[in-house]
This record gives C-alpha cells, sequence and structure tokens, in this order.
C-alpha cells in the first residue's frame, strides 16, 4: 500500500497548482513512473479516486508515462527494459548495468478554467 | 487564461519533494554535527539488529553512537539495544511501510547527540518502500540472508540499486541452503557498480571485520 502517500502527494501537488492557476476542475494528470517503483497503477487509482472525493480533482483520470530502464550492454550499447534485468535484451550477453527507471514525478495537469 | 476551456499546466515536478526536503535537512542536521549515518534496509529477519551489535561492540568507546529503531509496532529492538547502554529511540511506523524523513528528523531533534559520532538508523523490514525514500544518510545499508534466496535482486531492484553496501549475512548457512553468491553480486553490480559487497556470518564472526573495517573508515573520513 506504498500508492497511499504517493497518491496523497499528487493530489496535494494536483489542487495546489489547480488553485494556483484558478482552475475550475482537475480532468487529468499525468505522472511518469519508473518501472523500478513497484507502483500498481490499479492501487494508486484506486486511492487517488477516493482521497479526490469532495475536491476539485474529483474524477480527474491519472495517466501515466512509464519510465524504462536503460540497459547498458558491453557489446550493443544502450536499450531499454520493461524490468529490471541481467541480460542484454537483444543479444543476451551478460555484460550489463542498467540504470534509470526510477521517476516518480507529475508532469502535467489538465484543468478546467 | 481564457475562462471555460481545458488546459493543460506543465507542473515536472518529484512527487517526492516534501520527502526529499526533509531528507536534506537531516543531511545538513547531521552535517553540522558531524554525524556519520547509516539507514539499515532489508527483509524482516536478515539480520539488521544483529548487524547493529556487531557494530555497537565494535565502536565501544570509540565516540556516541545512537540508534533509531524503526517498526510497524513495538519497542522490542529499541529495548534490545538499549540493553546495551546505547541511546536508542524507537519509531513505530504504523501505517507507514518505512521510516519516514520528517519523524527522523524529529526524533533526531528531541535526541542528545552532542558526543554522537555514528548513527545507525535501522528501518523497517521491507525491500519495497524504504528503498524509496531517502533519510539523508550518509551510506545505504542493504542486508541479504542466504536464507531468503538469491533472486532477490531481480525482484527487489530498487533496493539494489540504491545501496551503497551489500552486506549478505548468514554466510554459516551457505552449505544447508541454494544460493548462488555469484549470481547476487553480478546482480547488484548490474544495478549499481559501485556496490562494496561484504559476506558475513554474526554466528561465527566470518567476514565481520571487514565490513566494520569500511564503517569504521567510512565514519573517519567525515570530518
Amino acid at each position: 500500500m506504498h500508492e497511499l502517500g504517493i497518491a496523497n502527494e499528487i493530489l496535494d501537488v494536483a489542487l495546489s497548482e489547480a488553485g494556483r492557476n484558478a482552475a475550475k476542475k482537475v480532468t487529468s494528470i499525468r505522472l511518469r513512473v519508473g518501472v523500478l517503483r513497484a507502483i500498481e497503477a490499479g492501487n494508486l487509482s484506486f486511492l487517488f479516486e477516493h482521497l479526490a472525493r469532495g475536491t476539485p480533482a474529483e474524477g480527474a483520470l491519472l495517466e501515466i508515462v512509464e519510465d524504462p530502464v536503460r540497459v547498458e550492454c558491453d557489446a550493443c550499447g544502450v536499450s531499454e527494459s520493461p524490468s529490471f534485468t541481467l541480460e542484454c535484451p537483444r543479444c543476451k550477453g551478460a555484460g550489463v548495468s542498467v540504470t534509470g527507471g526510477d521517476s516518480l514525478s507529475i508532469l502535467s495537469l489538465d484543468v478546467d478554467t | 487564461m481564457a475562462p471555460g476551456g481545458n488546459v493543460r499546466i506543465d507542473v515536472e515536478r518529484s512527487i517526492q519533494r516534501s520527502a526529499d526536503e526533509s531528507a536534506a535537512e537531516i543531511r545538513a542536521f547531521l552535517l553540522e554535527r558531524k554525524i556519520f549515518a547509516l539507514n539499515l534496509i532489508s527483509s524482516p529477519g536478515s539480520g539488521k539488529t544483529t548487524l547493529i551489535e556487531a557494530l555497537l561492540a565494535r565502536f565501544e568507546g570509540k565516540g556516541g553512537v545512537a540508534v533509531v529503531e524503526g517498526d510497524i509496532e513495538t519497542e522490542i529492538d529499541a529495548e534490545r539495544i538499549r540493553k546495551l547502554g546505547v541511546q536508542v529511540r524507537q519509531i513505530n511506523t504504523r501505517s507507514s511501510c518505512h521510516i519516514q524523513p520528517f519523524r527522523l528528523l524529529s526524533v533526531l531533534r528531541e535526541m542528545d547527540l552532542s558526543t554522537t559520532r555514528l548513527l545507525l538508523v535501522e528501518n523497517v523490514g521491507n525491500l519495497v518502500c524504504p528503498a524509496e525514500v531517502s533519510l539523508g544518510e550518509d551510506a545505504r545499508v542493504v542486508l541479504l540472508s542466504v536464507t531468503e534466496g538469491d533472486e532477490k535482486p531481480l525482484k527487489y531492484p530498487l533496493a539494489f540499486k540504491t545501496a551503497d553496501l551489500l552486506v549478505i549475512t548468514k554466510t554459516d548457512l551457505l552449505p544447508h541452503v541454494t544460493f548462488d553468491v555469484e549470481r547476487v553480486r553480478r546482480a547488484a553490480r548490474a544495478a549499481n557498480p559501485a556496490v562494496e559487497i561484504f559476506e558475513v556470518s554474526a554466528t561465527t564472526g566470518a567476514g565481520m571485520s571487514d565490513f566494520l573495517d569500511r564503517i569504521e573508515a567510512l565514519r573517519a573520513a567525515k570530518r
């Protein structure tokens, strides 16, 4: 249930940004979520929906832009993977280092003014 | 803007900004007092409290050590440390699966850290949430006991990616379990090429002095 704190923070940011921009309603929120963050989108949406009730963000959709991990292979360069891996997705080689996939940020809000 | 339309507001902001701000406050608090802090993370039962006991034995008489214990419930771990005559505080996180930096900060402000040089923070036993949140520590120690299985770095990659030191514990049990140490080393290095890896047994003492020497050197470097 670590999504609860995250849902809370998304709501806080959405409401303060909506207020600053004199928006009446938040209709959607775009997030960038790293695949290593172990975030279950269904849980996050469920919790957000509950928390947002009675606020200008009630009913807002959470749109998740996935941030994959980047696999740097000694043999064939950089590729992407939807999960942590010990082998290169292309050549299956083991000489890899894995970076990225850990972002957790709010990209933008769509609001009605 | 013109009223009545649907518009996009660019935000581009970390969802963890408030936690990151508290972590930065802790970092400044520790720096000012020249306290070196470790954040210990692992599954329940990997040996965090036992490793803390080994650290306390090593640093006895070498300047103050303080401990903060994090658990969902109970003072059991704090009691275990208190018996050794060490300043300890327990944080019960209840519904939260990790120590929140703002809770740690308020506890640190209440403690007497005037002679403390080393702070040991034992996070809640869990490889998911504690890995996501910085506590402003100088080094993050992830423990993996050989009885847990060697797939842990693949199952919980963020914990291993964010670790500065990986301590493989209970190595005296290796003859009795299927655990490929090399596989773990390889996975941990893929996630973080700079990770320092130690193999220890608190029961036999094997490998422990290498780990303790390293912590002592890291602590000495923070002046």
